[in-house]
């Protein structure tokens, strides 16, 4: 891909401010403020394709979520529950929309980047959805957003070879349970070692089942640690394995809770370490996957450092910067 | 906690009279390392571990293996002729407690299951001793363990665990490092949550301390000089 100045899709709509978690709970509305707030102070919108939430068809939740759980979640929602399973998960009547529009609207960026009418995105997106597993919401997540949009590359778009990255500071989970088994997608997951940290899986030995094995891998990091450590980790296994996969399309999990100031963890990355980290990711997309890199936001909760990591990130995309 | 509440019961057995290529077969077919030796009525009459095997069977490199009537011999050896006879067993109405302790002190792996008529109805292996403690210790639900420092007096836990609760958090497991700093302990509440950020302000608020992950540990004390062990004893 020629260097200079991106297409780039910016997925926000004040519509996912509308599941509201009640009061302490770190995955806040507040979040997505301070993030737009980022992004418009640093003066970045009129060079974004800026992008409207969308509804998801039922067809797309349901190729990686059961009809219980989708069941059970309107339901809870509508009916007014302030939790679904574990008061991790709160709820108000409005959660379950937005889920359908969180989805749906990551699916609706991948349409956009597949028709080549923008290079790639950030889609800054509520409630996350890397916890989220084929019949259980847990940790903040409902609907898997990642999932749903690898699924759709896969049924819709033909795609042979998906790498998903997931650098939230937590393990995604739910990702990889659901493509344990399936060596067309690529999971990748650098975290907070699970003896530390939420949820407590994604150690090295995990690497797939069945005809899946070998195209799941973790490296977990220990507590205390930061640039360093990523820039050595994702050296050492994120970048050969993706040299030898060669992902058609890179989707990330974008989780910015590993940052020194984030109190959700004891990963001590710095500003510059996040964009280090982007950095290889547009970098191996441009090498292997014609720039096609769609960035969804997972965790991250320092309201103080979100602005600046977010306009950092969508200009690494933008190509205007690095 | 009975051992036949843990207990593998579905149990790979082997004759007295079976070769020694049966039972090697056996282990690796199943992946296990102890095989019960019983007679037709389940009776048991000894083990045979994989251990047993390899002091048995010549090794690669012996000079043996170029001898006929040595090797002859080996061919002919029975599973009776290798196994332990009259092994150490335990009864389904020890508890997991016991095997631990036994394991610890007898240094072995595996013990089978005996009820009172001598007949094998059970084997606990430290297999089974992992999964149970996998379990005790809720790994395999979500979740977020903490590691708070407390002093050593009556009535710490009761105020970490009502601190806990009042945020409504439940909790996995709580383990206590009992071999820490003098007058110190170590407590570990494994909270079933992805949201500890204010039960820990909370926790450091009421003057607790929480250690640095990299310090977690089991044992800060010196270790006792375990100066007899019931191998030596016997």
């Amino acid at each position: 891909m020629e260097t200079g100045m991106r297409k780039t899709g910016f997925l926000y709509d004040e519509r996912y401010l509308l599941h509201h978690t009640g009061p302490e709970h770190p995955e806040s509305p507040e979040r997505l403020l301070a993030i737009y707030r980022g992004v418009e102070e640093g003066g970045l919108l009129p060079q974004l394709t800026l992008l409207k939430a969308g509804r998801a068809k039922q067809e797309w939740i349901e190729a990686v979520h059961s009809m219980k759980l989708i069941m059970r979640f309107e339901e809870a929602s509508l009916w007014g529950m302030d939790m679904l399973d574990h008061p991790d998960n709160r709820l108000c009547r409005d959660t379950f929309e937005t889920a359908m529009l969180a989805a749906g609207g990551v699916v609706n960026t991948v349409d956009l980047v597949m028709k080549g009418e923008i290079d790639n995105a950030f889609c800054a997106v509520r409630p996350p959805g890397h916890h989220a597993e084929v019949n259980r919401v847990m940790g903040f997540c409902f609907f898997n957003n990642i999932a749903i949009a690898a699924r759709y590359l896969q049924s819709e778009w033909r795609v042979k070879r998906i790498g998903i990255v997931d650098f939230d500071v937590h393990h995604g989970n739910g990702t990889q349970s659901i493509f344990d088994d399936d060596p067309s997608v690529f999971f990748y997951s650098i975290h907070e070692h699970p003896s530390f940290a939420y949820p407590g899986t994604g150690r090295e030995f995990e690497k797939g089942s069945g005809p899946g094995y070998g195209f799941t891998l973790n490296s977990p990091v220990l507590p205390g640690q930061g640039d360093d450590a990523y820039k050595e980790l994702l050296q050492r296994d994120l970048l050969p394995a993706f040299e030898q996969f060669k992902p058609e399309v890179i989707l990330v999990s974008a989780g910015f809770d590993s940052h020194s100031d984030d109190d959700m963890s004891d990963i001590k990355l710095s500003t510059e370490g996040f964009s280090w980290i982007i950095e290889q990711l547009v970098a191996m997309a441009d090498k292997y996957a014609g720039g096609r890199i769609i960035s969804v936001l997972e965790g991250g909760y320092a309201l103080t450092r979100l602005p600046e990591l977010i306009r950092n990130h969508i200009k690494i995309l933008l190509g205007s910067e690095g | 906690m009975f051992i036949d509440k843990s207990m593998t019961r579905k149990v790979i057995t082997i004759r007295r009279d079976a070769g020694l290529d049966e039972a090697k077969k056996k282990m690796e077919d199943n992946n296990i390392r102890h095989l019960p030796v019983v007679e037709e009525d389940n009776t048991l009459i000894g083990i045979i571990t994989d251990r047993d095997m390899r002091s048995a069977l010549p090794s690669v490199f012996s000079t043996c293996l170029n001898d006929p009537v040595e090797m002859q011999r080996i061919a002919g050896l029975k599973v009776e002729d290798v196994m332990t006879r009259d092994p150490i067993t335990i009864s389904p109405m020890n508890t997991l407690e016991d095997a631990l302790m036994m394991m610890h002190k007898m240094r072995k792996g595996a013990f089978p299951v005996v009820d009172q008529k001598g007949k094998l109805t059970g084997i606990i292996s430290t297999r089974d001793l992992i999964r149970a403690f996998i379990n005790v210790l809720g790994m395999e639900i979500p979740g977020t363990l903490l590691c708070i420092e407390v002093e050593d007096k009556i009535g710490q836990m009761k105020k970490i665990v009502d601190a806990i609760t009042e945020e409504k958090i439940s909790f996995g497991s709580i383990l206590v490092a009992r071999r820490w700093e003098e007058g110190k302990r170590a407590v570990f509440p494994y909270l079933l949550t992805n949201n500890v950020v204010k039960v820990k302000r909370k926790l450091e608020s009421m003057g607790y301390t929480l250690l640095n992950p990299m310090e977690w540990s089991l044992d800060q004390l010196p270790k006792i000089e375990e100066n007899e062990s019931w191998n030596e004893r016997t």
